[in-house]
């Protein structure tokens, strides 16, 4: 009887087998093609979201802007670079350098402030809100451009009241800013406030008003004197809380929402 | 797909409730809010957009409260407001365009979705007029289509067909249609035929709440029984107008055809009729929905 030889299996050869195709599942291409489809539709209906930058969501707010807005802005800019030349040298005494200073000071807010308007007008604020980029974020992307913009502007007036100036900077830009502060603070109350706030006629004639306050100290001879700095001091910080609540205000009220569907 | 759930949601203004302990899950679907003004649809609508917050209760996206989703939330929403907001000196192109940037439409992408929003609501031949020259109707399609723009997942509609005239009417419900597949879109209005034939689900709404929920077929059922029509002469036909809500007169020659929602029999001639939604509205808000008002009382 011939002896049965126990050979272990040929794993290798079986691996060798599969590998160079002569034992392999059969393809069903029918099947094949259906599960490719439905994988391919599946990728179609996936949603692949797109987060836009910070620098394009700031520059999307910018190009939208109105070029009337752009317009008013440089106006401003060019017109305060024409008095840094001529103010210095044809006003009388420091006292009109620093009051026509804090006039187009007054006006760069408002100016600067109209484009957050705008976004509370025609019934805007309610649809802007549901949107990705929403109001809130909105009001801070051109809250951030007026600030800049403001900056920009105190930087030239600096460079005129400078030129001439015996109270020093740190007192010139306390009565530069002032003016400025608190006629932030009423355009924003108004803003809250009054429907359609971004009406061109109540923006210019908030605008008017604020500037024509600002025109105090020409009355007064003794305004910019040392004895006042405390009042001057006062009324800057006074300034910068109502501000700081006003725009506090206006978050809370996009929060709440209910003034936004009235406006 | 999205799952939208309020719970027990409230919203009171001073001493005003305008929606009080709505609770409701909405998965895919059209929805169709029916009530008459005041009912607290519009504020309901506003709450699920996230511009309002509830006073009480939450609303949950997925399991999430709205809220803590954030953007996220407002990425997959397009809404339409009552009260439509726009800037009179942009263009429609332009207006759009605007839009899909705040939406995080990609800018590859606006451009033709900009396009086909504007071929979908028949505003392609105005896309370079300013917003200011658009009549109501053309306002009212430039809305729709910024709704639409972001491919919303939750599309949100407050009477989407104000201004509209019939032809523009039934172009919006076909795009509705259209659409609604695989995600939840919600309709307010207080015009029955607006969601009569699109609407997966009625809600109907009456003093801030929920009085009555389910498909046409279920809101009609509810009221079988108590639809009556009677032919009556003129004299009779006014007298009973004036006692029972009647949805419906039609002069036939020198008599009336009354159709009256009653819980009894108004007359002993009165026979019961099949029910339909104008009925449903007429039983639930006591008042005739705007468009039998304007285009079926023929007497």
């Amino acid at each position: 009887m011939e002896k049965i030889k126990y050979r272990p299996p040929d794993r290798d050869g079986q691996r060798k087998e599969c590998i160079t195709g002569v034992w392999k599942f059969p393809i069903d291409e029918k099947k094949k093609g259906e599960s490719l489809s439905e994988i391919r539709q599946e990728i179609t209906k996936k949603r692949i979201r797109y987060y836009p930058s910070f620098a394009e969501i700031v520059w999307n707010q910018m190009r939208f802007q109105p070029w009337s807005h752009w317009a008013l802005e440089g106006g401003l800019l060019l017109f305060l670079m024409f008095l840094a030349f001529y103010l210095p040298e044809n006003a009388e005494t420091e006292r009109e350098i620093l009051t026509v200073c804090s006039v187009f000071f007054v006006f760069s807010g408002n100016i600067a402030l109209s484009s957050i308007a705008r976004l509370f007008s025609r019934n805007m604020a309610e649809l802007e809100q549901t949107l990705y980029l929403n109001l809130k974020q909105m009001v801070c992307i051109r809250m951030l451009e007026a600030g800049i913009f403001a900056l920009f502007t105190m930087g030239i007036l600096l460079s005129i009241a400078g030129k001439r100036s015996i109270a020093g900077t740190v007192m010139c830009v306390l009565y530069i800013l002032v003016p400025f502060l608190w006629s932030d603070v009423f355009y924003l109350h108004m803003l809250e406030f009054l429907r359609n706030a971004a009406s061109g006629f109540r923006s210019f004639a908030m605008g008017l008003i604020c500037g024509l306050l600002a025109c105090f100290p020409l009355l007064e001879d003794k305004v910019y004197n040392p004895e006042y700095r405390y009042i001057w001091f006062f009324l800057a910080a006074a300034g910068i809380i109502l501000l700081a609540g006003r725009i506090r205000r206006i978050f809370e009220t996009i929060e709440g929402g209910e003034i936004l569907c009235l406006n | 797909m999205p799952e939208l759930k309020l719970d027990r949601v409230t919203k009171q203004f001073k001493n005003k409730i305008a929606v009080e302990h709505v609770s409701i899950h909405l998965k895919d679907g059209v929805y169709g809010f029916l009530g008459a003004n005041g009912a607290g649809k519009t504020t309901l609508l506003r709450m699920l957009c996230g511009v309002l917050k509830p006073t009480a209760g939450e609303i949950f996206c997925n399991g999430t409260e709205i809220g803590r989703l954030g953007g996220d939330y407002r990425y997959m929403l397009g809404y339409l407001p009552q009260d439509f907001g726009y800037y009179p000196d942009f263009t429609a192109v332009r207006y759009l365009t605007y839009l899909a940037a705040c939406k995080a439409v990609p800018k590859e992408a606006a451009g033709e979705k900009v396009q086909e929003m504007l071929r979908l609501v028949g505003l392609e031949g105005e896309q370079k007029a300013k917003i200011r020259t658009f009549s109501g109707g053309m306002l009212r399609r430039l809305g729709i289509a910024q709704a639409l723009l972001n491919d919303p997942e939750i599309v949100v509609l407050d009477e989407p067909t104000s201004g509209l005239d019939p032809k523009e009417r039934i172009r919006f419900r076909n795009i509705i249609s259209a659409m609604s597949k695989g995600r939840i879109v919600i309709l307010s209005t207080h015009i029955v035929s607006d969601v009569e034939f699109i609407a997966d689900e009625i809600l109907l709404m009456k003093k801030g709440r929920i009085v009555g929920q389910g498909s046409v077929a279920d809101v009609t059922e509810n009221i079988r029984g108590k639809v009556w029509e009677y032919e009556a002469e003129a004299e009779e036909a006014l007298r009973l107008n004036d006692i029972y809500p009647v949805s419906n007169l039609k002069n036939e020659g020198d008599r009336v055809r009354l159709r009256i929602v009653s819980e009894e029999r108004p007359h002993e001639g009165a026979l019961p009729a099949e029910p339909g939604l104008e009925d449903v509205y007429l039983y639930y808000f006591e008042e005739v929905s705007e468009h039998v008002d304007h285009m079926d009382r023929g007497i």
